[in-house]
């Protein structure tokens, strides 16, 4: 049987990319949630995982490259009925719209993000973004990325986010309900989900994930812990 | 000595903090009261403190005023700026200055220095022979009412200075009604049902977002004009009217949004404020220098409306009338300002109140079956649904009725062809003044409307154009252009942009009037320039 979530169309990602466990996730929260698809819309980025917006049944806007937060804020600005998720990748919200990530952490604006992190541009075929590793050669750059990654976490422990998640795209259980979680949750919430590029990504090194059983009392702790995953920090 | 006066020129500087600003608004809204019509054109740096801020007043029984190049009264705050003015007045104007009338030494201004420009209306309402009851009743209607008392007791005190040159001037009796450009957009956007706007602060657009703040509309001071736009499409696609403002400088970080609201058919309106540019520029001073950029303001080929309300009748209507046209045609609708018509004080005898356009939401889905956002149609229109009325897609990319990114061919073409249909048939766009049979014709757009109408008094002979609908460039406009023998474009900048749409949208020559050193067109200026051509 069809799910209402499905518009049919065949996704555009590559066998084995974390975008599509991701999109099973989000049907599931949605599903769980009782969520009717005219009620839920979500803002997509320009980049592989942005691709969504044509195989997810719901009110998708595709937006801009690293625009996806300014729309979504401004819809639940005026519709607090909705609910109100902004996709964006590594490229679009650490890179190219980082600026919009931490203004909106500021204002608490009420959106969930899901920050697909596959640490590369993988629509433009693999040039190095800011969460690309340190020490790796990406394609097309000239020699090995010198600086050290933009971590989201760190970002959002600085700028006093009060939900922030980290979750590696293959625990689709977990992810699903923390996307529940986060659409519930009264204020402005991170996931970032960790989903290396199976094509360009794929010689950097892994990450062996910790999992946390309950959020950190004190976000700081956070800090540079790049391998903690889970529901990190939550402050109702 | 009591000199006859049938209207005059006057102005008042001192450094930046000094008042001069608030004295021009007191003194014009008290002018207004007594009947006058009154034109206050305010000049000052990019700073909070120092440097030299004026306003001149322009004094008149009669409509449509432009600034002067020539004074009658100089009133300087400070004296230190009188030689920065001196040569500005007439002959047989008079010049007055805060040290030498010992204001400083007044009981008001030594209990609190920050009067100084209050006693200095009472001092000029003396000269201007005007009853100070008049005065005081429009201190009490534009201060802080905390300030009120200190007020009037400066403006008394200032009134009971003797000044030994006064005027006569002749008031029209009549009830004048005076604003910015930026009031009356302000209460557009509210008749017009806008609920929410999101403006990054820039000259010269900051006394909206001062005029909005005091409506009970959402507003967001965001981070830069990028969220501003972005924010404003989403509320918009929301269902909520909304609004975005800027100046030159911002709109160029808007423009890949623009793009983004015409493809997407998300209804926009945008408020674009030109100041003198390029780059930084000379922020605080005018220009009518992105009418080209307000026509293309982004990459690939899109439809958009360009409007350009040339005074206050026009901003309170054509401000409303841009949020029906973007709902109507789900297209950006950019409303084109200036630093001139944004921040000096115009005069109207109308009541602008009164003007309330009818609200059109545009084609709106009806539980239809089979819903496609994107429905190909005759004029190219498709109903318009917001989120929870039912489930449909928005795109960015070229995409196929329902929504979806598509690339083929076939699709591409009959979707653009759909969004090229939306604008074929909007007509009109301009107004015609002036001896209708003329072939000689003034062409002006914006905000030099006041300045070309106030050349027309003393010379009714000719024809004169006023374009409020820049784009799209419609037939009506070219017909009425073509049937003149000498066509004069007048601009507030160095290249002729409106004349060289004329140029290219129909071919016909014309002799250009530009201006852009971040003034607008003085009265006497004006006059010889056109004359010249004649």
């Amino acid at each position: 049987m069809t799910n209402i979530l499905d518009t049919g169309k065949t996704p555009t990602w590559c066998p084995g990319c974390g975008a599509f466990s991701v999109s099973a996730a989000l049907k599931k929260s949605i599903t769980q949630l009782n969520l009717e698809p005219k009620d839920v819309v979500i803002c997509y980025d320009i980049g592989c995982s942005g691709n969504m917006s044509n195989i997810l049944n719901v009110c998708a806007v595709e937006t801009l490259h690293g625009r996806s937060v300014p729309v979504a804020v401004g819809i639940k600005s005026v519709r607090a009925d909705l609910a109100v998720i902004a996709q964006a990748g590594d490229g679009g919200m650490l890179s190219e719209g980082l600026n919009h990530f931490v203004h909106a952490i500021q204002r608490d604006d009420n959106i969930t993000l899901i920050l697909n992190n596959n640490y590369v541009f993988g629509l433009t075929a693999g040039q190095k973004s800011s969460a690309t590793p340190k020490g790796v050669k990406a394609r097309a750059q000239q020699d090995t990325n010198k600086v050290e990654p933009i971590s989201a976490v760190n970002i959002a422990v600085a700028t006093g986010c009060r939900f922030i998640a980290r979750i590696p795209s293959d625990n689709i259980k977990l992810l699903q309900e923390t996307i529940e979680r986060a659409i519930q949750f009264n204020g402005f919430a991170l996931i970032e989900i960790i989903q290396p590029c199976k094509i360009w990504a794929k010689t950097f090194p892994q990450t062996e994930f910790v999992y946390l059983d309950e959020p950190m009392q004190n976000a700081t702790e956070l800090l540079d812990k790049e391998n903690l995953a889970g529901l990190l920090y939550l402050k109702n | 000595m009591m000199n006859q006066k049938k209207e005059l020129a006057l102005k008042i500087c001192g450094p930046a903090g000094s008042g001069v600003m608030q004295l021009g608004e007191v003194l014009s809204l008290a002018l207004n009261k007594a009947g006058f019509y009154t034109l206050a054109y305010p000049e000052y740096p990019s700073v909070i403190r120092g440097g030299d801020n004026n306003i001149q007043i322009v004094i008149s029984p009669n409509a449509n005023l432009s600034p002067r190049k020539e004074i009658d009264i100089l009133f300087a705050l400070d004296e230190t700026l009188l030689d920065a003015h001196r040569d500005e007045v007439k002959k047989d104007g008079f010049i007055f200055d805060g040290q030498t009338l010992g204001l400083d030494e007044l009981g008001a201004v030594k209990e609190n220095p920050i009067v100084k420009n209050t006693v200095a209306a009472g001092f000029i309402w003396k000269t201007l022979s005007q009853d100070l009851d008049i005065l005081l009743a429009a201190i009490k209607e534009s201060m802080d009412e905390k300030y009120v008392d200190l007020n009037l007791k400066a403006a008394q005190s200032g009134y009971n200075l003797e000044s030994a040159k006064r005027l006569d001037l002749t008031s029209t009796k009549q009830n004048i009604f005076g604003a910015t450009a930026n009031e009356v957009f302000a209460k557009a956007i509210v008749k017009a049902n806008c609920k929410y706007a999101s403006i990054y602060p820039i000259t010269p657009i900051n006394s909206l977002l001062n005029f909005l703040s005091q409506t009970e509309i959402k507003m967001v001071t965001p981070e830069d004009e990028i969220f501003a736009v972005l924010s404003t499409i989403g509320a918009s696609y929301a269902g909520v009217r909304s609004v975005t403002a800027t100046s030159g400088a911002g709109f160029s970080l808007m423009s890949e949004a623009v793009g983004f609201s015409s493809m997407a058919e998300i209804p926009l309106v945008v408020i674009l404020g030109q100041r003198s540019g390029p780059s930084s520029g000379m922020p605080t001073y005018t220009g009518q220098t992105d009418l080209n950029f307000a026509i293309n303001p982004g990459h690939g080929e899109f439809e958009k409306i360009v409007l350009a309300p040339g005074d206050l009748k026009e901003a309170m209507s054509l401000s409303q009338e841009a949020f029906n046209m973007a709902d109507k045609y789900q297209v950006p609708v950019i409303v084109l300002t200036d630093k001139y018509l944004s921040e000096s004080r115009f005069s109207t005898s109308e009541n602008l109140d009164k003007i309330n356009i009818e609200i059109d939401r545009g084609r709106k889905y009806e539980n239809d079956s089979d819903y496609r956002r994107y429905k190909l149609t005759k004029d190219g229109i498709s109903p318009r649904a917001f989120p929870g009325e039912t489930t449909f897609a928005t795109n960015s990319y070229e995409h196929d009725e329902a929504g979806f990114a598509v690339d083929d061919i076939k699709t591409r073409n009959l979707m653009l062809e759909k969004r090229n249909r939306k604008l074929q048939k909007l007509s009109g766009g301009f107004e015609v003044f002036g001896n209708k049979g003329s072939d000689t014709i003034l062409v002006g757009w914006g905000s030099t409307k006041n300045n070309i109408l106030e050349y027309l008094k003393d010379n009714n002979k000719i024809k004169y154009i006023h374009v409020w609908q820049p784009w799209p460039f419609s037939d009506d406009l070219k017909n009425e252009l073509l049937k003149a023998k000498k066509t004069i474009v007048i601009e507030n900048n160095s290249s002729g942009q409106m004349a060289n749409l004329i140029e290219c949208n129909i071919g016909l020559k014309t002799e250009k009037i530009l201006k852009d050193d971040g003034r607008p067109f003085f009265k006497e200026e004006l006059a010889k320039l056109i004359d010249e051509k004649l």
